[in-house]
């Protein structure tokens, strides 16, 4: 803790409690828990034990949950499995996974948002489905709780460090990454078996294809329980730096359009600096030992800007994303923001 | 009427241009822009909320600017 860091990136951020126990479960490696050899026995049971943190902690029933070797499927699990004749509604702000989904379907309402990110829930009827996020993966935003909506609900909850889901939902998504647990692990939780098909072809009544590696569940069940330990102290420290960072920005730099409500999840900053290059400013300051993403086109892989900017109507050029983390201590984000400032004047100048 | 071309160039190209001619010809009250780049649009809407321009868009690549007086 208090490490001097200067990585802002959205990179997994692998917990210290977590680490040995992966460490030591690639060391000892894992027998298929499925058949009935002692070892076998031995890895169902720890994976039973860890299921039962996951649903303690996340505070949904045990038996709704699945796990995922391939968290982007889980969007696909989650919401086309409860897609059926009704209607999908889904905010402009929604991961671009989702948005393909809404992209490849006949009856999707993609829902303008405002300046802040907020758009409005409708009502919907019983069999359409709502895909509402716990907070905006590039720029914290929280939406209204989905209490109004009538049918179904996918829910989101990949991005907040908040892990809990409105009380009712129907399918839900969490990914190991954001409690700094072991990457390439989600958990997806089911609620409406009834309702819910398997999109995926398949023969048995298995839900999801099967493919995760239990080491990373033991170990992501560990780093869960160590991140929620911490949480309430890192949320009110990472909401300090974030107020600071947006008083420097505005106040130090200036000419910036700060995209993150101030009422968002914390760890998620994106601000945008006018007559900014962002691969410039992301490279310069990379060369002074900091990364930073950015939602700007110029550093996209398809040219095209930020689509969550674009829709809130906010300054896509010279972004920069910050994710703030527990050990960021206000010493590394001051150090950041001293070369932020440096680098923007510098580039002003040129121009 | 002043006439930006910025055709070809890339964010924030187009917006550095249209600011500089607005900062050139105080006297001017209506600008074209002329742009191919798909962050453009959203751009000049963001830049004319900061800066208290009224921006509209004429076609794919064809925006207008009006200055307050």
């Amino acid at each position: 803790m208090g490490s001097v860091t200067g990585v802002f990136t959205s990179e997994n951020r692998l917990h210290p409690a977590a680490r040995q126990v992966l460490m030591d479960a690639i060391d000892k490696g894992w027998a298929n828990p499925s058949k009935i050899h002692h070892s076998s026995r031995e890895l169902a049971h720890l994976l039973e034990q860890s299921r039962a943190i996951f649903a303690s902690h996340l505070n949904v029933p045990s038996a709704s949950l699945h796990f995922l070797g391939e968290p982007a499927l889980g969007f696909h699990l989650g919401v086309n499995g409860l897609l059926h004749s009704g209607d999908l509604y889904l905010p402009a702000t929604s991961r671009q996974e989702l948005l393909a989904i809404a992209q490849g379907s006949k009856k999707a309402t993609v829902l303008p948002v405002d300046l802040a990110g907020s758009w409005s829930i409708p009502q919907g009827s019983r069999d359409d489905l709502l895909v509402w996020s716990t907070a905006n993966i590039e720029t914290g935003a929280h939406a209204s709780p989905p209490s109004q909506f009538e049918g179904r609900i996918f829910v989101d909850a990949t991005a907040d460090y908040s892990l809990a889901i409105p009380s009712r939902w129907s399918t839900a998504l969490w990914d190991s990454k954001s409690w700094c647990g072991p990457q390439g692990l989600a958990v997806l939780a089911l609620s409406e078996t009834a309702l819910w098909k398997n999109p995926l072809p398949h023969i048995d009544q298995r839900v999801v294809p099967g493919d995760f590696n239990p080491a990373l569940v033991i170990a992501s069940a560990v780093a869960l329980q160590a991140f929620e330990a911490e949480r309430i102290a890192a949320v009110s420290a990472i909401a300090e730096i974030n107020s600071y960072i947006r008083d420097f920005v505005t106040a130090e730099i200036g000419d910036v359009d700060i995209a993150s409500p101030a009422s968002g999840s914390a760890h998620l900053l994106s601000f945008s600096f006018l007559y900014l290059h962002a691969e410039q400013l992301v490279e310069k300051m990379d060369a002074r030992g900091f990364s930073l993403d950015s939602g700007s086109a110029c550093i996209s892989a398809n040219l095209e800007p930020s689509h969550v900017l674009a829709a809130m109507g906010r300054l896509t050029h010279g972004n920069v994303r910050l994710h703030l983390y527990p050990d960021h201590s206000i010493e590394s984000v001051r150090a950041m923001l001293h070369a932020l400032k440096e680098v923007v004047a510098e580039l002003r100048t040129g121009q | 009427m002043i006439s930006i071309n910025s055709l070809g160039t890339l964010c924030p190209q187009p917006i550095i241009d249209i600011s500089r001619a607005v900062a050139a010809h105080p006297a001017e009250v209506e600008f074209e822009l002329l742009s191919d780049d798909p962050a453009t649009w959203p751009d000049l809407q963001a830049w004319g909320r900061m800066t208290e321009k009224k921006v509209s868009q004429l076609d794919a690549t064809k925006f207008l600017i009006q200055t307050a007086r």
